[in-house]
């Protein structure tokens, strides 16, 4: 058992996925360690509430691990592919509960808990430089373009929703939601020269 | 509308798209247009860092140990019984497959002699090489090369009862297509998970977990997404030595 854990921890996480499609647990277990932290962050950041969270992280990956449902390389990383999936299904949470309040939270973050991590790794060492400099891009955003994309990505609304809690032309919005998005893939761009 | 109208008016709501804020029918229809505007493709493949990148500036939590400890419970539970599963009805992955691939059904025999054929025929245009080396677990430590008659060349390096198929020489697929292996077991065909691509110099890999009793291993193109049986014929067929 413990041989398998090993030779799973070596794998990148491409390699990892045709296991955990034949049901290998320990390569499950690699993904989850992994990623199961930004996954439940994820959840907690969209539906607000830690028991909600811990339900929409524990659907989403048992849905990877059930479902048959198929990484596809083409469309991004393991990561962003396993975290679109947490998004889903933490909006549909926010959907199906009445009123589909929003998740705002553009001044609360201090309220939120930071605690220090089990143990970084290089790789999570560079993923939370990579979170400080998408951090410092959202917060060298305009407030409005940073609100429109957090309502749309975090709170799950549409345009058009948008549009009318923030009574503002529908075409605003998207350009505002455009320009925001220039902007933090120009900061990135500029954190990788 | 001009071609550069039409570009403009859909550039305008990709961002929207790309954070999930377009209501279904909109995003449906721009989906339509990106299938024939490389611009705007090219626009979202700039645009996705940035998208990919949000949840990343989340403040951190700590999952709570039970969550991990549930996952896993479910995970060894369903693995324990998909290994039952094995002994009772030949293979768990057999599931993922409709009843007529299964060889249950007409249509199956069918396919899988359709299948057959087309092995054989690759097979006789292609050279095979094999090394084999020790046995450290349930499966033997292999390596087969295999010219395919396309130019394709293929090597399946099997490591106790996983393994590996590299390709050389791949051509890229059609757009919206990507690669699929299928590996052949005691006469029924079945899709490996994970779908690939191959880089920019030709070479593709993926990993195939259980290589046990399997005696063919197929590649082909098929839509993104994969297909649950193959859709065009193989670009790779390869005998695996048992």
């Amino acid at each position: 058992m413990a041989v398998r854990r090993e030779r799973a921890e070596r794998l990148a996480d491409e390699e990892l996925m045709p296991l955990v499609g034949g049901k290998d647990p320990e390569a499950f277990e690699v993904l989850y360690d992994r990623h199961g932290g930004v996954a439940y962050s994820l959840a907690y950041r969209i539906v607000g509430e830690r028991t909600a969270a811990e339900e929409v992280t524990q659907e989403a990956f048992i849905s990877v691990w059930r479902s048959g449902a198929r990484f596809d390389p083409t469309r991004g990383s393991v990561r962003s592919w396993l975290l679109s999936v947490v998004r889903n299904r933490a909006i549909d949470f926010l959907r199906s509960k009445a009123g589909k309040a929003p998740k705002l939270a553009f001044d609360d973050d201090s309220i939120l808990e930071q605690r220090p991590a089990v143990e970084m790794t290089e790789e999570e060492a560079m993923r939370r430089e990579t979170a400080q400099e998408v951090q410092g891009a959202l917060g060298k955003l305009p407030g409005e373009q940073s609100k429109v994309i957090q309502l749309a990505y975090f709170g799950g609304f549409s345009h058009s929703e948008i549009a009318e809690i923030l009574n503002l032309p529908m075409g605003t919005v998207k350009g505002r939601m455009r320009l925001g998005l220039e902007k933090i893939r120009g900061e990135l761009a500029e954190g990788l020269a | 509308m001009t071609d550069a109208d039409r570009h403009q008016r859909w550039s305008e709501d990709l961002a929207a798209y790309m954070l999930g804020a377009l209501e279904p029918d909109e995003a449906v229809e721009l989906e339509r247009h990106l299938q024939d505007c490389e611009r705007c493709r090219g626009e979202m493949r700039w645009l996705d860092p940035a998208v990919h990148s949000l949840p990343e500036a989340v403040e951190r939590q700590q999952p709570p140990a039970r969550l991990r400890e549930s996952l896993m419970a479910q995970a060894r539970a369903d693995a324990r019984r998909a290994g039952s599963g094995t002994a009772e009805a030949g293979g768990p992955r057999r599931s993922l497959l409709p009843t007529w691939l299964r060889g249950g059904g007409s249509r199956g025999l069918r396919f899988a002699a359709g299948f057959a054929v087309l092995a054989l025929v690759v097979a006789a245009a292609a050279g095979y090489e094999i090394g084999r080396g020790g046995s450290g677990g349930g499966g033997a430590d292999s390596t087969v090369v295999s010219r395919q008659a396309n130019g394709v060349t293929a090597k399946m390096v099997r490591e106790g009862d996983g393994g590996t198929l590299r390709l050389v020489n791949v051509q890229q697929p059609p757009p919206g297509k990507v690669l699929e292996a299928w590996v052949r077991r005691e006469g029924t065909v079945e899709p490996v998970p994970a779908l690939f691509v191959p880089d920019r110099g030709g070479r593709a890999a993926t990993t195939i977990a259980d290589m046990r009793g399997v005696d063919t291993v197929m590649v082909t193109e098929e839509p993104r997404g994969g297909s649950e049986a193959p859709t065009s014929e193989p670009i790779v067929t390869m005998s695996v030595p048992q």
